[in-house]
């Protein structure tokens, strides 16, 4: 076996005071002066640490509080306040929403699983991900020892096509061409956000990430050529454009991204004959009759299928439906065509947690990208400031490179420790078997419509409460 | 200093006055650029000398704040607290001889409550009259952060 994959994380300071969901508010008008002042009394030290950050006014009482609430308590006369922060409200918007901010912040500070202690209080369902459970009847093994105990849980995947069989000469030799398959540890790679005030040096850091994380990093192909040549291995150089010549300055990239299309075969003709050439993923927009197209890339002879849905994690076309219904009735359709197994499917678009992930994955997705999560470990508001011409708030172009590769490091750690708690609980060992294994999750919909469909149509206005 | 010179105004204001959204801070931003901070604060009463001092000492020539009407904040007494830890700062930094009117509150009415947009404006005509600040002058106007 090999050895077991682990990311080593080490935590990581902010460069910009995070935005906190509550803060203090604490008069000085009316104190008594009491001989021992409940401030003293923090057990955190935060009344004692206080400072004020200039450069964005925050002070550190507001992010340094634990939430003990003991000085709110116990002030006799009652001058401490804790009440939400208005900003905190406003980061983001209805799918990377403040809590997913703050966690994904959380864990490229630490490298750790966000925990939110006893007991769950989120919601029964909701859309999209939410309304997908897993099963995780067999959590009490991974336990024993913890998820980095004797259990092997290899969260490996490979992309390309394996062959279904292979062939071999009289004398034990392989027929043919060996298959062009590429291994990476864990079905996660990463991509440009579609937006964000980053530089070359951010760049630099997330392509430093992904070869300390042995994954891939899609990047224009013109970012290659400009002084990423050393990354190539780790690349996945995206062309948008007919212009350059196939094969051209890919630099020994493993695999390329090029858009799925009548106008594009030539194209892909030429870079399949180049000598030692990349594996070929067809990006295909998620939108109406994809499904289509990804059959007919398939017949035409595709091994990889990006399927890039919205940064929303919908449909790009329609708001009402989410990649994770995008990516199952794809995966279902190729199962039912037979072909699944000569076609990697990859899919991006929101994905903002680890269990997105594994959700991904069980819905039919190989591996899938991440993109906006990687710029929000580097404190990336979701404010959109950048794409106005305005300054961003926490300077990430200015961010030191080695410093985006550790937070970026430490988020997919994370993420990672995250995956094996899943499938160890999930009593699954090997991320390639978890592809399409609908048999670990409960779909809401379906509970919902197998249990209560037999009840007749709920007329409108008349909906349970 | 001749006609370029372009005063730095930090505006603290309380959530609750007209056109004080998101959206209006940042047609502020892209009007005024860096001669306009503006600082939303939950409730003028958060505010504490310290963050208009803070403020003269590191980038601006002027601070000011501006509260909701008296008798409509949401946290009962906030702008009266503010008023009072105005006074007090303007007290601070006449002591140490920086002229009072760098520091400023401004009471919206609660009849015709002006908009944000509106009193920007006003308070960098204000700033202007000011000489350039002291305390600025060998300061660095771009603190390094401390490196990760
Ligand atoms: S609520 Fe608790 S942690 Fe927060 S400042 Fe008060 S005593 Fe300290
Ligand atoms: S924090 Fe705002 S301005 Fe900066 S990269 Fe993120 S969205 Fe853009």
């Amino acid at each position: 076996m090999p050895a077991k994959y682990v990311i080593h994380t080490k935590p990581v300071a902010h460069r910009f005071e995070p935005i906190t969901r509550s803060g203090i508010i604490a008069w000085e008008e009316g104190c008594l002066k009491c001989p021992v002042c409940v401030k003293r009394q923090c057990v955190y030290g935060v009344y004692d640490h206080r400072h004020l950050d200039a450069r964005q006014m925050i002070d550190s009482i507001d992010n340094q509080c634990m939430n003990c609430l003991r000085c709110v308590q116990s002030c006799p006369k009652e001058l401490i306040h804790k009440s939400l922060n208005p900003e905190y409200k406003a980061i983001g918007d209805a799918h990377w929403t403040p809590d997913i901010i703050s966690r994904l912040w959380y864990q490229a500070e630490t490298g750790k699983i966000p925990v939110s202690g006893a007991g769950y209080n989120g919601p029964f369902s909701g859309p999209g991900f939410d309304s997908m459970w897993t099963d995780m009847s067999e959590i009490v093994r991974p336990t024993r020892d913890g998820i980095h105990g004797r259990e092997y849980i290899s969260t490996a995947v490979d992309l390309g096509r394996t062959p279904r069989h292979l062939l071999f000469t009289r004398q034990g030799d392989l027929e043919g061409h060996t298959p062009n398959v590429l291994g990476i540890p864990m079905p996660i790679l990463m991509r440009l956000p579609g937006f964000g005030s980053i530089s070359n040096e951010t760049v630099l850091g997330w392509n430093l990430a992904a070869r300390r994380l042995g994954t891939l990093m899609a990047v224009p192909l013109e970012l290659i050529n400009s002084g990423q040549v050393e990354f190539s291995r780790w690349s996945i150089p995206v062309i948008t454009s007919h212009e350059s010549d196939p094969g051209r300055g890919l630099q020994g990239a493993p695999m390329v991204e090029i858009p799925w299309g009548e106008e594009w075969k030539d194209y892909r003709d030429e870079l399949t004959s180049v000598e030692a050439s990349p594996l070929i993923c067809d990006k295909i927009v998620l939108e109406k009759g994809a499904e289509e197209k990804v059959l007919r890339a398939v017949d035409g002879g595709a091994s990889m299928i990006h399927l890039e849905g919205s940064m929303g994690g919908r449909f790009v076309d329609d708001h009402s439906r989410y990649i994770k219904d995008g990516i199952r009735s794809i995966h279902l359709r190729l199962v039912e065509e037979g072909v699944r197994d000569e076609i990697t499917l990859l899919a991006s678009g929101g994905i903002a947690m680890a269990e997105q992930v594994a959700k991904s994955v069980i819905c039919g997705a190989d591996a899938v990208f991440v993109d906006f999560a990687i710029l929000i470990a580097l404190e990336c508001r979701m404010c959109r400031r950048c794409t106005e011409g305005l300054s961003c708030p926490v300077e990430i172009k200015d961010a030191a490179a080695s410093w985006v590769a550790e937070r970026v490091v430490n988020l997919l750690g994370a993420w990672h420790n995250q995956l094996l708690e899943v499938m160890g609980a999930m009593g699954i060992r090997d991320a390639r078997r978890l592809r399409g294994e609908s048999g670990r999750a409960m779909f809401f919909e379906e509970l919902d419509r197998e249990t209560f469909s037999s009840m007749g149509e709920i007329q409108e206005g008349c909906e349970l409460e | 200093m001749t006609g370029e010179y372009r005063p730095t105004v930090a505006l603290f204001y309380c959530q609750n006055i007209p056109q004080s959204s998101e959206d209006h801070r940042r047609v502020l931003e892209k009007k005024y650029g860096q001669s306009m901070r503006l600082f939303p604060i939950p409730c003028s009463g958060r505010l504490e000398p310290i963050h208009l001092l803070r403020a003269l000492e590191e980038f601006a020539e002027a601070a000011y704040v501006v509260t909701c009407p008296e008798g409509a904040c949401r946290y009962l007494e906030g702008n009266r607290r503010a008023m009072k830890r105005v006074q007090r700062t303007q007290d601070i930094i006449s002591s140490i001889g920086l002229e009072k009117e760098r520091v400023g509150i401004i009471i919206e009415s609660s009849e015709a409550p002006e908009p944000l947009g509106q009193l920007a404006e006003r308070l960098l005509e204000r700033a202007l009259k000011l000489a350039p600040s002291p305390v600025l002058k060998g300061a660095m106007t771009t603190k390094e952060h401390p490196s990760p």
